[in-house]
């Protein structure tokens, strides 16, 4: 699936501007970002529930919208099938009824239709709902007859939005492993849309990650985690947050360092090379939790912080701090002793520092 | 059991007593219906018959058969045809829109607000040139015309309320405009179709001034017009007319208690979250 400079604009906002995506066949490729940035547009227009402003889609080596040929195939034809947050069920039909729709619709025989709809009641575990009435289901029951109804067409692109926004928490991470477990049987193209970065990171093989309809960054969760690529990317990954600090580099006997106020932070030798095309010094010092240690004693880059509160997570303490008025927060094992008001020492590690120019937002490295 | 309070029981002869103001004309029209010419004249209105007879509901009947019989023809049809309408406008004013649109709502909703009278005279030219004039079929044309109005705007409301994505799953699932209209969205509309439904059939069989203007004799004579002529010019039979009112009213009473489970069934229940 290809997406060239696709652009959706409202009377009031910005759908998506200049969009370029290609999938792959098989992918599970995740649209994130925050509500109103565009990921709901993107998929209407993939979809052909949308036309958009200007730009060309292709499914496989078919051009379904191009508004430069005026081409525009309709959502009838495309061959997508689409999963919706509010699961869209046809109410006065069965759960029989409304997975047996598609195959219906387009002509196939009887016998047909009901082998398919079995097959696929069958491998969501509703099979014994089919004479149900949506009303007569559960939130999770009725997505999987929304998803029943997606792959009983066998369709060559999965569209979703946000499918799994209605269900409650627990449900939500089972059948977050469930889709995963469907996709990698059908092995489908499927272009997910979702504005939670938990659920991105673990079913995502590729995540794309819009902000007021442009792009921001593509990549493996891996890559995206590790590597954000502006400050934007490096907020919105990662739960909690990324700890950014504002500082300006400073050059210090040869080397560099950041003076962020209360102390300074010397730079290791592997971020030395990146900081030297900086064109200014006002820089924001990034680090996520993980990699924020709180110490009892002072040693080289730690920072002094108060503690504001802890919250126990389970398995771990999140410690949230200030350091210069600023909110930080660490990750501290259960049994550490944390008083609330206490000054700690916070030590960074070096290898996962990130560094963002201050006005254009960008990562450096 | 607790003691009803004062209020209550305020409440409850306030309700009393407009029962009894309602109920009164229809107490009336039954004990007359139901007397003798002499025992109209001997009696007080609201005294029940002496001697209880039949006769003036079998002769109300007699004169009001025809006319009952081409009023139950044109509503019927009229009602079913606007509705229909009404179903295929609201579809397309409300999921399938076009430019201009909005326009069309407008100018359809504007009919609504046009008086009988006014178009009364070209109403009666444009019929005789049709050749319907004096006809059921020019009465079912004139009373489905004069409905599409009405309907659209209550389907075109109704409509409003099917949440789209149902539309854009039905749009991806390979359903085209018309399966759309005739799988998903009719049979969503029973409860609609039932409230235009008694709305247009009261309102088409209660209707005087077309059926005076458009019909004459006995061959499309509404039973409206009938009931009034049941008056006669020297003499007043009360009990005749009525028994008459009691016939005319039956009709609207059976759709009533047909349609009614309808008007009150939820019938979006379920289709999306909650």
């Amino acid at each position: 699936m290809t997406i060239k400079n696709l652009t959706k604009k409202y009377e009031a906002s910005v759908g998506v501007e200049n969009l370029n995506l290609e999938i792959k066949d098989g992918e599970f490729f995740i649209l994130l970002g925050p509500s109103g940035c565009g990921k709901s547009t993107t998929l209407l227009c993939v979809a052909g529930l949308l036309k958009p402003d200007s730009g060309e889609i292709w499914l496989g080596d078919k051009l379904v919208t191009s508004v430069e040929r005026d081409l525009y195939v309709t959502p009838q034809k495309r061959g997508v099938a689409m999963v919706f947050q509010d699961y869209a069920l046809y109410p006065h039909m069965t759960v029989f009824g409304n997975i047996a729709f598609p195959l219906e619709v387009s002509g196939k025989s009887k016998t047909e239709v009901e082998t398919r709809v079995k097959a696929a009641a069958e491998s969501l575990g509703i099979f014994q709902f089919l004479d149900r009435k949506p009303k007569q289901l559960s939130g999770g029951q009725r997505q999987r007859v929304a998803l029943g109804r997606a792959i009983v067409r066998e369709p060559e692109v999965f569209l979703m939005d946000e499918p799994l926004a209605n269900l409650d928490a627990k449900l939500r991470v089972h059948m977050r492993a469930e889709l995963k477990n469907l996709h990698q049987k059908l092995g489908t193209t499927t272009l997910y849309v979702t504005h939670d970065q938990v659920e991105a990171m673990s079913i995502g093989d590729r995540i794309a990650i819009q902000k007021d309809g442009i792009l921001q960054q593509v990549g493996t969760p891996e890559g995206v985690y590790d590597r954000p690529r502006n400050m934007f990317v490096g907020g919105f990954i990662g739960s909690p947050a990324m700890n950014m600090l504002e500082g300006n580099l400073v050059k210090k006997d040869g080397n560099s360092e950041i003076d962020i106020g209360i102390s300074t932070f010397e730079l290791p030798d592997w971020a030395e090379e990146a900081v030297k095309e900086a064109k200014r010094s006002e820089i924001v010092l990034g680090i996520r939790p993980e990699h924020t240690t709180i110490i009892a004693e002072y040693r080289k880059n730690a920072i002094q912080a108060k503690v504001s509160f802890v919250e126990l997570i389970g398995r771990e303490l999140n410690v949230h701090l200030t350091a210069r008025e600023e909110p930080l927060i660490a990750i501290a094992e259960p049994t550490e002793r944390l008083e609330i008001g206490k000054r700690v020492w916070l030590a960074f590690d070096e290898s996962k520092i990130h560094i963002f120019d201050k006005e254009s937002q960008e990562a450096l490295f | 059991m607790t003691l009803p309070k004062p209020e209550r029981i305020i409440l409850y002869i306030l309700l009393a007593f407009f029962i009894f103001t309602s109920v009164l004309p229809l107490w009336t029209c039954v004990m007359t219906a139901l007397k003798t010419p002499q025992d109209v004249i001997y009696t007080m209105p609201l005294e029940p018959p002496p001697s209880p007879t039949l006769e003036p509901m079998i002769q109300a009947f007699e004169i009001m058969k025809r006319p009952l019989l081409n009023s139950f023809a044109f509503t019927m049809f009229a009602t079913i045809f606007s509705c229909i309408l009404g179903s295929i406008n609201g579809y397309i004013l409300t999921k399938i829109r076009f430019r201009g649109s909005e326009v069309v709502f407008l100018l359809l909703a504007i009919g609504i607000f046009i008086p009988y009278q006014t178009v009364l005279i070209p109403l009666v030219m444009t019929m005789s040139r049709l050749g319907l004039y004096n006809t059921i079929e020019g009465l079912i044309l004139t009373h489905t015309a004069y409905g599409i109005p009405i309907c659209t705007l209550l389907f075109r409301n109704f409509y409003e309320d099917i949440p789209e994505s149902l539309m854009r799953a039905a749009k991806t699932d390979g359903a085209g405009t018309w399966t759309i209209f005739r799988r998903i969205v009719l049979p969503l509309s029973p409860p609609m179709f039932a409230v235009a439904g008694v709305f247009q059939f009261t309102g088409i069989w209660n209707d005087f001034l077309f059926g005076l203007v458009l019909a004459r004799g006995t061959e499309a004579l509404p039973a409206s017009v009938a009931l009034a002529n049941l008056k006669g010019t020297t003499t007043a039979f009360w009990n005749v007319q009525m028994a008459g009112a009691w016939w005319y009213a039956l009709p609207v009473v059976i759709i009533y208690l047909i349609l009614g489970k309808y008007l009150i069934q939820g019938y979006m229940a379920g289709s999306v979250k909650g």
